[in-house]
């Protein structure tokens, strides 16, 4: 029977990593909902220290008491918790203007497979003390350890923020409209390109600014010139993610949003045309060969932080015939 | 054949093995007695007191009298690879490889090659991997912590004449340039189109990309634009044992990479993981205007307060920089600009962002900053007015000539509501000790340097610079913060690891090196408690392998 945890604190946590890997059997699950602490929230420090099975929507919600938020916007907050949103790295449609949650994150501690706690970076905004081991958590699917306690720099919540569209317009006007906006001295925290519809064949572009009152007065004005004339929302955003059917990713040059489009037909899709990442459905692009050189980092850092193989193992497999790592 | 040439008894091993002193290359002659006097005396006059004596140190020239430098068929070996001109084993040009900023401490390298291209550094790669050697990889040698020490020699791998900037892609706002192109020259060659690279170390000028990647350079403008790691998408790289791979996003790539980010591992890990050859940089859009302002206050605490109320009120300052008493009369006395000489800080603050709404954001900067009781604040009118400004910080340094022979600064950080703490016990330990040390930092981060000042004739003076650079550190980790925030660990702050990190955090640190290094060769003896004890690498080579 696959093995689930469920553990009460982090030392119990810990005690049961280690004896899996002694036993090398497999974890199936890691359910971190009690490590729920707020540990410190500093307000004027911008930082906040917090237990991993909190949720990204109660985070965010202690935060905009102090007119504060952590800078990510990924769907589904209220039952996202803050280790889901790190071993997934998600993101949300602020990406354009905020970066991702690596961006934010100042201090990590991880539940290592051989029962360590392993902690990188710290509580404040500059460090460089140590090797920033936060990174390579980030984004790996807890396959190098269970994310049991981070600390996130904060940013303040806007005075305004206000989102536009140009909707119905035909694949070749959207591309000519993301152009412009990137030649012009606008800087829009969101800027999305989507069609939910198969049946229909427009898409519509969202733009969001934020900030200053009058910083988004002066910049809705000059968006409304370039062609967003109807009022925006992102409503696509959890349309797009509620819908049926697994969604696939491609990241290209932010250019090159338009043209890796075509090819997807009447596929549904949200892309975030300021970052060069489109999430479709339909039918996935066969995957790039991995790189063999950092592929061999990768799998010998899986293997030196988890050498029972208790966790998942995200990379793939090695070419039947090929040498062991 | 060995690289260093046959073995050579060592008569007291074991010292050499466990000081991390310099140790000479070669037998003195008369350049090299020179030389060899003008070392001790450096010795004995930074570091009296403390080890190596000069007696130790002394002995150890004398037993250690045999060379080791790289046998002539490996000199010959890197000769042939990357021509005879840009292999440095001896002389005066070898000198300056022998430290960087950080001048404590000094070692030369064995040979310090001058790769012109990524097949060259990746050939020299391999052939230290054959030998054996461990190779150091060097921009230009700005760092202020001993990062690009040659501790046990070994091949120092200088990325200067790979100083380029190769593409730049306007549309995607990015910039593809060598590792040894210096960090200004990003910013210099898009300026024209309104873009700029943001990271700003003060060494902008000199430093270069590749050294900035790896010790996660920071700037004044860190706390509203991030640091390295937030403007650096990928970079082509160099395994210890000489494969070259990109790591991160690829040049006409997305910014999604799959698997793990070693990007972000191998950025601020000091060059310990390999040698980054080529850097593709995220380009910022420059800033449409500018209000620049200095606020004169009564304490260091009251400009503290007003610190944590602006960030309070929801506004991000571009930068915010602070001096404090004694450095704002060294600026004064040298400079001019009309400060109040009794003024306990001064605060320059600086929003940018569109000009639309930054009219009424200085507004309320200005009010707060009266709140506090700033006795007046002035906001700079014009761009002359506002380089004005900036001018008085930026000399702050140079102006430290006129208070004190010799001074020693620190990088520490604390949490920003830490300020008027850290600043009471910095005055506290300026009594203790009867050293003045003035202040100037980057208040908006936390990121305190103070500025020690001593009289390097007078031996005890440098004993107690160091005892309370040491203090203030540890007091920098009580409040919660950080040894180091800007200029790497290095060799000088290794003892400050063990102190920040648990054993547990340290391993972790560890694996990932082996990982990278499983010889440990790449900079070794960085970064670790315990690093410089490590002299015998071949041996630990092989256990560790």
């Amino acid at each position: 029977m696959p093995l689930k945890l469920k553990p009460a604190h982090r030392q119990e946590l810990a005690a049961a990593l280690a004896a899996a890997t002694a036993r090398g059997e497999a974890i199936a699950e890691v359910d971190v909902s009690a490590l729920n602490r707020v540990i410190e929230h500093q307000p004027s420090d911008q930082t906040v220290t917090v237990e991993a099975g909190l949720t990204l929507g109660a985070l965010q919600e202690l935060l905009a008491r102090h007119g504060q938020w952590l800078p990510v916007d990924p769907a589904h907050a209220t039952r996202l918790t803050l280790r889901e949103l790190i071993d997934a790295n998600l993101s949300g449609p602020r990406r354009c203007g905020h970066g991702t949650i690596r961006d934010h994150v100042l201090g990590l501690t991880v539940a290592l497979a051989d029962g360590t706690l392993a902690r990188s970076g710290g509580r404040v905004v500059k460090n460089v003390a140590g090797y920033d081991l936060a990174k390579l958590f980030i984004g790996a699917a807890g396959s190098l350890g269970v994310v049991t306690e981070v600390t996130f720099k904060l940013k303040p919540l806007p005075q305004a923020e206000e989102f536009l569209a140009a909707p119905g317009a035909t694949l070749e006007a959207a591309a000519q409209l993301l152009e412009a906006v990137a030649g012009s001295a606008l800087t829009p925290v969101v800027l999305d390109l989507h069609r939910l519809d198969p049946a229909t064949p427009g898409v519509t572009v969202v733009a969001g600014f934020a900030g200053a009152r009058e910083d988004v007065a002066w910049e809705t004005a000059r968006a409304r010139a370039l062609g967003f004339t109807a009022v925006g929302d992102l409503g696509h955003e959890p349309a797009f993610w509620s819908a049926p059917g697994a969604a696939h990713r491609l990241s290209v040059l932010p250019a090159l949003v338009a043209p890796a489009l075509r090819p997807l037909g009447a596929a549904t899709f949200v892309a975030r045309a300021g970052n060069g990442v489109i999430y479709h459905r339909g039918p996935a692009a066969a995957p790039a060969p991995p790189a063999p050189g950092p592929l061999a980092v990768m799998r010998r850092l899986k293997a030196a932080f988890d050498p029972a193989g208790i966790f998942p193992n995200p990379l793939p497999p090695p070419a039947p015939g090929a040498p062991p790592v | 054949m060995h690289p260093y040439g046959a073995a050579r008894p060592i008569l007291h091993k074991k010292w050499t093995a466990h000081s991390g002193a310099p140790r000479l290359l070669g037998l003195p002659g008369r350049d090299g007695l020179i030389e060899l006097i003008g070392r001790i005396r450096r010795i004995g006059k930074t570091v009296p007191s403390t080890k190596p004596t000069l007696s130790r140190y002394l002995f150890a020239c004398m037993t250690n009298d045999q060379p080791t430098p790289l046998s002539p068929a490996a000199i010959a070996a890197l000769r042939e690879l990357v021509g005879a001109e840009n292999v440095i084993v001896g002389g005066d040009e070898l000198l300056v490889y022998e430290c960087d900023a950080y001048t404590i401490e000094k070692q030369l390298p064995h040979a310090v090659v001058l790769p012109k291209n990524t097949a060259e550094v990746a050939a020299v790669v391999r052939l230290c991997a054959k030998w054996g050697v461990p190779f150091i990889p060097r921009g230009a040698g700005t760092s202020l912590s001993g990062t690009v020490l040659a501790v046990t020699g070994g091949v120092m791998i200088a990325l200067t004449r790979m100083n380029r900037v190769l593409e730049v892609d306007y549309r995607n706002r990015r910039a593809l340039v060598e590792a040894g192109c210096v960090n200004a020259w990003i910013t210099q060659a898009v300026k024209g189109r309104g873009l700029y690279y943001a990271p700003d170390p003060s060494s902008q000028s000199a430093c270069t990309i590749g050294g900035n990647v790896a010790t996660n350079s920071g700037g004044p403008h860190t706390l509203k634009y991030g640091v390295t790691t937030n403007h650096v998408l990928g970079f082509e790289f160099v395994l210890p044992d000489g494969e070259v791979c990109w790591l991160g996003t690829r040049p006409d790539g997305g910014e999604e990479v799959d698997g793990y980010d070693l990007r972000g591992v191998v950025i601020g890990s000091e060059g310990m993981f390999g040698i980054v050859t080529r850097v593709l940089v995220q380009l910022t859009r420059a800033p449409q205007s500018f209000k620049t302002m200095m606020g004169v206050f009564e304490s260091v605490d009251a400009a503290s307060q007003t610190v944590s109320d602006i960030i309070a009120a929801g506004i991000v300052p571009g930068a915010m920089e602070m001096m404090d008493q004694l450095i704002t009369q060294a600026v004064e006395a040298a400079y001019h600009f009309g400060f109040p000489l009794d003024a306990g800080a001064v605060l320059i603050i600086e929003l940018d962002g569109l000009a639309a709404g930054l009219e009424r954001q200085a507004d309320r900067v200005q009010e707060i900053c009266r709140q506090n009781g700033a006795r007046e604040v002035r906001l700079a009118r014009t761009e002359a007015e506002r380089l004005e400004l900036w001018k008085c910080r930026k000399r702050a340094f140079g102006a430290i000539g006129r208070l004190s022979p010799n001074f020693l600064t620190q990088d520490g950080v604390v949490p920003r509501s830490q300020l008027p703490a850290i600043m009471r016990y910095i005055r506290a330990c300026s009594e203790r000790h009867g050293l003045r040390i003035p202040n100037v930092f980057h208040a908006g981060d936390g990121n305190i340097h103070p500025l020690i000042l001593y009289d390097e004739r007078e031996p005890d003076q440098v004993r107690r610079a160091l005892l309370a650079g040491h203090e203030i550190l540890e007091q920098c980790i009580a409040l919660g913060g950080s040894a180091s925030g800007e200029h790497g660990i290095g060799v000088e702050k290794i003892d400050f690891m063990a102190r920040q990190f648990s054993p547990d955090d340290l391993a972790a640190m560890r694996t990932v090196r082996r990982v990278f290094d499983p010889a440990q060769r790449c900079n070794p003896h960085k970064m670790f408690p315990g690093s410089k004890r490590c002299a015998d690498f071949a041996p630990r080579k092989q256990a560790a392998a």
